[in-house]
């Protein structure tokens, strides 16, 4: 399938400008800034309070602003007309992921320089954040296409948000239920793990499960997530 | 053009359709709802129709620039959008958002993602519904000039609606697919025979309908038309098969204020509400009667017509 740089930065701005005169869709853009500013003078003595923030950020904006520009397109049958484009679907996909990427990035290098928070290590942190990006932009595509309308799309994200954001707290009921040791390998517990490692003192195996879980993740949910676009969108 | 058969509870639903279609002819399809979704359904080949639905809608947060920005961009088409803009009359409203724009400016501009369109056929449903006069006269023209490199197809439940571009029209209903002659032309000038003035007045139509044979007062008549050699006599929106000829007719109902406006078609002038000056076929005739129903008028019966009505 190919890609064309021009059909997908065509994609890229046409979203952008539908997005950002969405206000209530683009609204979710500042809820990250304002969460690290509550937070910023907390910072220490709430240790889960960066983790919090990040998992957050990633299902109400990320995975929010993904599932709605995939259903707003589907509820006026806009993506169908796309598809009788030059446009491969890979261009719609990449298209829009790209415009998501790019403000999910830019707003949380904000909110992480108001919050304070220094990575132990740049180099797993930065890598980390990147990958979940990715991850919550597959989730929110998959919601997307299971909603048809947008009203349909900001109730489908409520199981994402439950799952991604319950899950570092999940932790609390393993002595009682240890069936919930399964949530320690939900990506956004992972998260919590590696901006809870202390500046001085880790070793390469802290720092390495959490991406490499993140990492196995992302991969499959970005192949789930191609997949179930292609399919759905023969079904169109 | 070639449309499977389809059954609905063992009875016959669509029939097999198949006619050509060639550049410069636009095609037109009558027909109900249900049967425009079974054919729409059977266009799923996206390399050879763009199929445009009437559910479609737009980008509502783009101006009207920007949407003919991304469809030039997306469609890879050569050009710039200003030129683009002038050609479609939409100087004016450059510069609006496309959920601002009234409902009729705003379906056509919908409509025109079929001029992007690349593929060889285009359908379009039910294109002429939603829009005013002037917008449809400027999409009629963006249609004619497509028609010259696309073969265009029409589904539409409206024979006015067809009228206004169509070169050929076919009616799809439970009688099956048949061609509707609309076509104008000026060799039909058949020799009538002059009418016998001392005919007797009392007239009364027959026709046949389910075996049972019907007669009609001329007056309750709104139009007869012929279609595929056979004629159909319609009244109050339903119509009935009648085995004179037109011509025969016509001579039997002249006096009735009946008028023969085009070579398939009699119209009783009493019902004539409105004449239509700018459809496909030039002229057509509206009806004043319960449903809506138009005549096609040849060109050169207008003249004729006009000093019958003494206008």
């Amino acid at each position: 399938m190919s890609i064309s740089y021009k059909r997908v930065r065509a994609i890229f701005v046409k979203d952008y400008k539908e997005f950002s005169r969405n206000y209530a869709v683009s609204i979710m853009l500042i809820f990250p800034v304002i969460l690290a500013l509550l937070f910023r003078k907390a910072g220490s003595s709430l240790p889960e309070a960066s983790g919090f923030l990040f998992n957050t950020s990633f299902v109400i904006l990320t995975c929010f602003a993904q599932a709605c520009l995939i259903a707003e397109e589907k509820e006026r049958n806009t993506l169908r007309s796309l598809m009788l484009t030059p446009a491969t679907a890979m261009d719609v996909l990449i298209g829009k992921s790209s415009l998501v990427f790019v403000m999910s990035a830019v707003v949380l290098a904000i909110s992480t320089f108001i919050f304070g928070y220094v990575p132990a290590s740049i180099w797993a942190f930065v890598p980390t954040i990147i990958l979940s990006i990715i991850l919550y932009t597959a989730a929110g595509t998959i919601c997307g296409l299971f909603s048809k309308t947008l009203l349909e799309a900001s109730l489908s994200i409520l199981p994402v948000a439950f799952v991604f954001m319950g899950a570092p707290w999940g932790a609390t009921f393993v002595k009682d239920y240890p069936i919930f040791k399964v949530l320690d390998y939900v990506p956004s517990s992972q998260l919590v793990h590696l901006l809870g490692i202390s500046n001085t003192g880790y070793t390469t195996g802290d720092v390495l499960n959490p991406l490499l879980i993140t990492l196995a993740w992302t991969v499959v949910l970005t192949i789930v997530s191609v997949v179930l676009y292609q399919r759905r969108l023969k079904d169109e | 053009m070639q449309f499977q058969p389809m059954y609905d509870d063992g009875e016959l639903f669509l029939p097999k359709i198949e006619f050509n279609m060639t550049l410069n002819q636009s095609i037109g399809i009558i027909t109900d709802l249900k049967r425009k979704q079974l054919l729409m359904n059977q266009l799923v080949n996206h390399s050879q129709y763009y199929l445009f639905r009437a559910g479609q809608s737009e980008y509502l947060r783009l101006t009207v620039e920007e949407l003919i920005t991304f469809l030039i961009k997306v469609s890879e088409r050569d050009g710039r959008a200003a030129l683009l803009i002038d050609y479609f009359a939409l100087k004016e409203e450059r510069k609006v958002k496309i959920k601002d724009l009234s409902s009729s400016k705003r379906m056509y501009v919908t409509l025109l993602r079929v001029f992007f369109a690349h593929q060889p056929t285009l359908v379009l449903e039910e294109p002429y519904f939603y829009l005013e006069e002037q917008d449809r006269h400027h999409f009629k023209r963006i249609l004619d000039d497509l028609s010259k490199e696309k073969q265009i197809l029409i589904l539409t439940s409206n024979l006015e609606d067809a009228l206004i571009s169509c070169d050929a029209i076919y009616r799809l209903n439970e009688s099956g697919f048949h061609p509707l002659d609309i076509r104008d032309s000026e060799e039909d000038k058949q020799e009538v025979q002059k009418q016998d003035e001392a005919n007797i007045t009392l007239q009364k139509i027959s026709t046949k309908r389910n075996d049972k044979v019907i007669l009609f007062n001329p007056p309750e008549i709104d139009f007869i038309e012929s279609v595929e050699g056979s004629i159909l006599v319609h009244v109050g929106g339903e119509n009935y098969d009648c085995a004179l000829t037109l011509t025969e007719l016509e001579q039997r109902l002249l006096n009735f204020g009946f008028y023969r406006c085009h070579r398939s078609y009699i119209v009783n002038l009493q019902k004539v509400r409105e004449i239509i000056t700018w459809t496909k076929n030039s002229y057509s005739l509206r009806l004043n009667t319960d449903k809506d129903a138009v005549v096609p008028l040849s060109r050169s019966k207008l003249q004729e017509l006009k000093t019958l009505l003494n206008i």
